[in-house]
């Protein structure tokens, strides 16, 4: 029992505050409060950050935007030159079978056809 | 009710134009047992799409684009067969079907030394019809359908077919009064 009072006695001493804590004290509350968000976002809608913004935002919508339409444009792109291909060889197989029946009519030695 | 009016006008020519194109459906069992198949389906949509991307500084190029300006669709089916008798008559019969009517066979070419038939008809241009072209080759271990919808130079469709990778022939253009003529090489 004495031990546990001995242990609070101890704990509860009245102890010095070191010799600056004063000063340091003070020194805390004399320093300006950290600005809140709303402050630091506010700052930032002022000119000439502002500006600098704007330019930030609008890279960042109109590059990604930009990208995809030019991806978009690739893919288009590439669907019509394949389709242009197709086109090419299906102009080509009708014209070569017209051509092939006109050269038999011909071998036959008359010509008697509307081609 | 305006919009109405025009949505069925534009349904019904979509209708007579797709009217035109012949149905090839039956040939696509043929693509198993052929060794080279060529299927090509450019319908309105895409055969303009695809004229777009013509070089008009390309002259052959530029005369496709001239050729399918007025066309609806493009069809053409190629197969070709290790050995003969990989397709039969009857695989052509549907087809032949609907060339029987309203069709009007031009070009009737049969060589038996080549065993080779080729066939070319042509659909008038009506009012509410397109018009159109059909050519159907068939040999032993090939045969080609082409179906084309539209109004179409057969002249300069032929004259392509020499340009585009073909050795053009020097082939007297003429122009005989006969609409229509079989023949029988050998």
């Amino acid at each position: 029992m004495s031990n546990l009072e001995d242990e609070l006695r101890r704990a509860l001493r009245r102890e010095e505050p070191p010799a600056d804590f004063a000063d340091r004290v003070l020194a805390q509350l004399n320093q300006p409060a950290a600005p809140s968000w709303w402050e630091r976002f506010s700052v930032l809608m002022k000119p000439p950050r502002l500006q600098w913004v704007a330019v930030t935002l609008m890279v960042s919508i109109l590059l990604p935007t930009a990208a995809l339409r030019y991806r978009r444009e690739q893919q288009i792109r590439a669907e019509g030159e394949r389709a242009k291909e197709q086109l090419l060889i299906a102009v080509h197989v009708a014209g070569s079978r017209l051509h092939h029946a006109q050269r038999k009519v011909l071998e036959s030695g008359r010509m008697e056809t509307r081609l | 009710m305006k919009i109405l009016k025009v949505l069925t006008v534009c349904v019904l020519v979509s209708a007579a134009a797709y009217g035109q194109a012949l149905d090839l459906k039956n040939l696509e069992k043929l693509s198993d047992k052929a060794k080279n198949v060529t299927d090509i389906t450019l319908d309105g949509s895409l055969l303009k799409f695809a004229a777009k991307f013509l070089s008009n500084d390309d002259p052959d190029q530029a005369k496709v684009k001239k050729l399918v300006a007025e066309l609806k669709g493009i069809y053409v089916r190629t197969y070709e067969f290790e050995s003969e008798g990989e397709y039969t008559e009857s695989d052509l019969a549907p087809i032949r079907s609907q060339l029987r009517s309203g069709w009007s066979r031009i070009v009737g070419v049969h060589s038996k030394k080549e065993r080779d038939n080729t066939e070319i008809y042509l659909k008038s241009a009506g009012a509410a019809e397109p018009g159109g072209l059909a050519i159907v080759c068939a040999n032993p271990t090939e045969l080609v359908v082409v179906n084309i919808v539209g109004k179409i130079d057969l002249d300069e469709l032929s004259e392509l077919g020499g340009n585009l990778g073909v050795p053009k022939l020097d082939l007297e253009k003429s122009k005989p009064s006969k609409p229509e003529s079989k023949k029988d090489n050998d």
